[in-house]
């Protein structure tokens, strides 16, 4: 099962995992001189404001992959990028710190899904593009079809090649599918019902709002900072403050996110010190409840079918579109250069997946670590001590402060961030700051 | 300031003639022009006082100091801005590792090498043809 010339290639799903297995597959294709027919499946114009065009995601491009994608020859323009960051300010209940790149550069994008906030459409024509529909653009410019129609039913035809249905239209095969469907359930089950055992994976929820602060504000109150909250409140994983041009992203991530939880942390004194002086939270900002990737899906590949990005593997609390990145140039390299079938998909695209996978079990215990650290006190107060006696120190002596960097830009893995952090002298000086707390 | 009037980009802003890379240096990072265009230039190795020799000129989505990361030497070259131009740190144990994983990666890389040997070849043809005619 080899894609050769005028092989057939549909994607279900034009977010990040779609788009950009698209650019990878026409991309190395091209490189060896194969041509292909790739249709890509994707019913919303992400340009549009509010929920008809956004993904639901907290925006953020970490470091690692705005370096991937330059060294790949695709810039974000600035009208992609809605605002950058370069340093980072935690938040905890014993006081703040700031954690600045070690390199004199903004490293870090923020930007909208789709076509940005409910009700800035006021603002026509908007001063910003929508990623999504920036990388969609790229898939087109290099030879994708994009169809921009709702995919109705999936099956195989007699010699067990995928078949593609939607409206209107009849059934078209494919020598390869690609689900890139993110976490949209009804096309999940589209893929679960063609039969070769994919089981959807574990999600939970999260909480996304845009607060309208107006540009000055915004840069005035958070600059080029993301603020993390990292308080002792049950149930709460982190929350983090974004600038994003004239608003201000607010995310929760944590267990059994409702109401309760989030106006308890909007309420908390952190997240007052971010928000300009007198200002209410709007009854009805934009807002939304989006499913997170929070486990792995099974038997995501088949012959003929592979699914990329989070409704396959992701990684955990951070960098979702980073993941998207490394499996969709996965499955370039195994369906380009190897083949389609299922032992192919096990060998040549599973072990990027595997890696990921094994990374994320890692981050779970370090998120069960850091919720001891932030209920303690003594613990919290010589975690931001030893950050705090980290700032003026080279790059190559502050430990503490990069593995927090990774953390929370999402550029290094779980596996990096513990051998920073649980180096012996770090631990050494942990310890010393948490007695000096005590006394 | 209004939101439409601010200018969001990655990277660092050089002015003109601003050193981005110094020869002789250690290194571990290269570098990409997201705009703009930047000069490499160098002086003979055994006269550093000299007079600097401008080899190559590099414009918007070209790499630099990609060499110190493969073969881990000090750089070759001096790399400044010519104009205004914007630059992309890229962390070279990073891109390395992604490149283990990923080798279609480096294909844009060697086709940038491959391209600058080919200029440096036609330069020496150029230079052996003059020294004969001398």
């Amino acid at each position: 099962m080899k894609l050769t010339n005028n092989s057939r290639v549909a994607i279900v799903g034009g977010g990040p995992a779609g788009s950009l297995t698209a650019f990878a597959i026409l991309d190395l294709a091209e490189r060896l001189g194969i041509s292909l027919s790739l249709d890509l499946y994707e019913p919303r114009a992400f340009y549009r404001t509010g929920p008809p065009g956004c993904n639901m995601c907290g925006g953020i491009i970490s470091e690692s992959l705005v370096e991937l994608l330059a060294t790949e020859g695709i810039h974000l323009p600035s009208n992609v990028i809605i605002d950058t960051i370069d340093t980072y300010i935690l938040h905890t209940n014993s006081g703040s710190v700031s954690i600045r790149s070690h390199l004199d550069e903004m490293r870090i994008a923020c930007i909208y899904r789709g076509g940005g906030p409910k009700g800035a459409e006021n603002q026509r024509p908007l001063p910003w593009d929508s990623f999504d529909w920036f990388l969609l653009q790229q898939a087109l410019k290099k030879g994708a079809v994009h169809i921009p129609h709702r995919v109705r039913d999936l099956s195989w035809d007699a010699d067990q090649r995928p078949q593609v249905y939607f409206d209107g239209h009849n059934p078209r095969t494919y020598d390869l599918l690609v689900g890139a469907v993110g976490l949209h359930r009804p096309s999940l089950e589209l893929f679960e019902n063609m039969g070769f055992g994919y089981r959807p994976p574990k999600t939970t929820k999260a909480f996304v709002a845009e607060f309208y602060y107006g540009h000055q504000q915004v840069q005035k109150l958070l600059g080029n900072a993301m603020n993390v909250f990292l308080l002792d409140i049950p149930g709460l994983k982190f929350a983090a403050l974004t600038p994003k041009g004239d608003y201000a992203t607010f995310i929760i991530l944590g267990d059994g996110i409702n109401k309760a939880l989030i106006n308890k942390v909007l309420r908390s004194p952190q997240l007052q010190g971010c928000f300009p002086l007198g200002w209410e939270i709007p009854v009805q900002p934009c807002q939304c409840h989006p499913q997170i990737h929070f486990g792995d899906a099974t038997n995501y590949y088949s012959d003929r079918v592979v699914m990329v990005g989070d409704c396959a593997v992701s990684r955990l609390y951070k960098d979702g579109i980073g993941a998207a990145y490394r499996m969709a140039k996965a499955c370039a390299n195994t369906v380009v250069t190897n083949g389609t079938s299922r032992a192919d998909f096990k060998r040549f695209y599973q072990p990027t997946c595997t890696t990921m996978s094994r990374d994320n079990r890692l981050g779970h215990m370090l998120f069960t670590l850091d919720t001891v650290f932030r209920a303690v006190r003594p613990m919290r107060e010589a975690m931001l001590a030893a950050i705090r006696s980290e700032q003026n120190k080279d790059h190559s002596k502050r430990p503490l402060s990069g593995a927090l960097w990774d953390t929370f830009t999402g550029s290094g893995s779980y596996w990096e961030i513990v051998q920073r952090s649980m180096r012996p002298d770090v631990l050494f000086r942990l310890f010393g700051h948490a007695i000096k707390s005590l006394f | 300031m209004l939101f439409h009037q601010h200018e969001n980009t990655v990277g660092r802003k050089y002015n003109d003639g601003e050193v981005i890379i110094r020869q002789g240096e250690e290194a571990d990072t290269m570098f990409v022009i997201l705009k703009g265009a930047v000069e490499v230039v160098a002086y003979a190795e055994d006269d550093p006082a000299g007079e600097l020799t401008v080899l190559a000129v590099l414009e918007q989505d070209e790499v630099f100091g990609e060499m110190s990361c493969f073969d881990k030497l000090p750089r070759s070259a001096s790399v400044r801005a010519r104009g205004k131009a914007r630059v992309l740190t890229v962390d070279s144990k990073g891109f390395l590792q992604r490149i283990q994983a990923d080798p279609a990666l480096a294909m844009r890389i060697f086709k940038k090498l491959s391209e600058r040997i080919r200029t440096l070849n036609a330069e020496i043809v150029k230079l052996k043809a003059k020294t004969k005619d001398a």
